[in-house]
């Protein structure tokens, strides 16, 4: 059996490989959304599988770390904590693909003019994702902590979205389809940004042992 | 410290008491929206908090039971799904949550059409969840494996709406707040029935030491 530190660097280094390719994913699916660049978005679609293959060899990895050595303290939570950010990374990546989605879906249609909080959007949100991941190798609960304001940023952004499309469909039915695909854009990049405030959280669990859920959660005793 | 074996049962019956919280969680959120009715919008709305409490109190006893016990192979197995299925539960929640909000933002703007196959699609995502549940208490793969193909259904199910819907905003464009409200309606109804295929996902694993996410499937 190999050494339990060298397992638990391997998964570090297989976990942040994932993060890579899902930032990848989620900055080229919005660049093929810009550019209208069928060809970007499906090469994002094609890189789907392989992050499905990394989040079931992280998942059978940390099982068997798990279950080979008898982990506790940090070493358990940080188990545990890959366990959670490697589903959220998976989503991010299902995410990445439904905007790519969309982005196939609007270069079908007549064009019409990207809402300019899209890629604004975009940006808060892959900085998101990249600050959650550096702050979980750094394990930098502070860092983490700066992640949940970028998250009402972005739910403001979304709700702006909504309204101003909603609008614009009622003055021109003929622009609806391509509307409503830039308003599931949007939704799509806001639920990305939950799941990076997940991982924050996450990191934050790792490096203070307190749920961060449980400090932010609604103050009612059960 | 008490028999792991009477923990380990601690945590699905606990898996379970939220199991039927969610449960009914969605059922009334879709109830409210189709009857318009704000006093079942506020129960889903006022059960949220025991959701999330019993979220934590379940990651908790897994991972102390991961951690003050050495659990081996099958036991090992049902941990990690326990973790797994907790999130895909408090998930639904949420989304029962949602279905809620849009349900309040719905009853106070006129009727559009009847609810189309909303209630149908309620339906098929309800008896994946419960089914999803059975099969994991139970350890029957066959009940999880239907609960796969189910999914199938409710993606053409929200399909079917979302084209009906954007059709009918370019006929009736005064109705566009209210078929987009319906639209995402369909959407967490989606998403639910997608957290429900998981737990059957994890289930498979857990009785048959095989990933069968992804498509990875092979065959039996």
């Amino acid at each position: 059996m190999r050494h339990f530190s060298l397992e638990l660097e391997e998964l570090n280094d297989l976990l942040l490989r994932m993060g890579a390719l899902v930032e990848s994913s989620i900055r080229r699916s919005v660049q093929s959304l810009v550019d209208r660049d069928k060809e970007l978005a499906k090469a994002v679609m094609r890189d789907e599988p392989t992050i499905n293959q990394m989040q079931v060899e992280v998942d059978a990895r940390t099982t068997r770390v798990l279950a080979l050595n008898q982990p506790v303290a940090r070493d358990l939570r940080f188990l545990t904590a890959t366990l959670k950010i490697n589903t959220d990374l998976e989503r991010m990546g299902d995410l990445a693909v439904n905007i790519a989605e969309r982005a196939i879906a609007l270069i079908n249609r007549p064009p019409l003019k990207l809402v300019t909080e899209i890629p604004q959007m975009a940006s808060l949100v892959q900085n998101m994702l990249l600050k959650s991941l550096d702050a979980f190798v750094k394990v930098d609960a502070e860092m983490a902590e700066t992640i949940c304001p970028a998250d009402n940023e972005v739910d403001a952004l979304r709700d702006k979205i909504y309204t101003d499309l909603v609008e614009f469909m009622q003055h021109d039915p003929a622009a609806v389809p391509a509307a409503v695909d830039q308003i599931f854009v949007a939704r799509n990049l806001e639920r990305i940004a939950d799941h990076a405030t997940n991982i924050a959280e996450d990191v934050i669990f790792l490096a203070k042992g307190i749920d961060f859920r449980r400090a932010v959660g609604p103050a009612r005793s059960v | 410290m008490r028999h792991f074996i009477e923990e380990l049962e601690d945590l699905q019956g606990r898996l379970l008491e939220m199991g039927t919280l969610v449960e009914s969680a969605i059922h009334n959120s879709v109830r409210a929206l189709m009857e318009r009715s704000e006093p079942l919008a506020h129960e889903v709305l006022g059960n949220e908090d025991r959701i999330n409490h019993l979220e934590i109190e379940i990651d908790d006893l897994a991972v102390r039971l991961l951690a003050l016990q050495q659990p081996m192979a099958r036991d090992l197995r049902f941990l990690t799904a326990a973790i797994k299925i907790n999130t895909d539960l408090e998930r639904m929640g949420d989304l029962a949550v949602n279905i809620v909000e849009r349900a309040i933002a719905l009853m106070n703007r006129p009727i559009v059409k009847p609810q189309i196959d909303i209630p149908q699609m309620a339906r098929t995502a309800e008896s994946m969840v419960r089914k999803s549940l059975d099969a994991f208490v139970k350890r029957e793969p066959e009940l999880a494996r239907s609960v796969l193909l189910s999914d199938d259904t409710v993606d053409r199910l929200r399909d079917s709406i979302h084209s009906e819907l954007i059709s009918f905003m370019q006929e009736d464009p005064q109705s566009v707040p209210q078929a987009l409200e319906l639209i995402l309606v369909a959407r967490h109804l989606e998403r639910i029935a997608d957290h429900a295929t998981n737990i059957a996902e994890d289930t498979l694993f857990l009785v048959k030491g095989v990933d069968v996410r992804h498509h990875l499937e092979p065959n039996y």
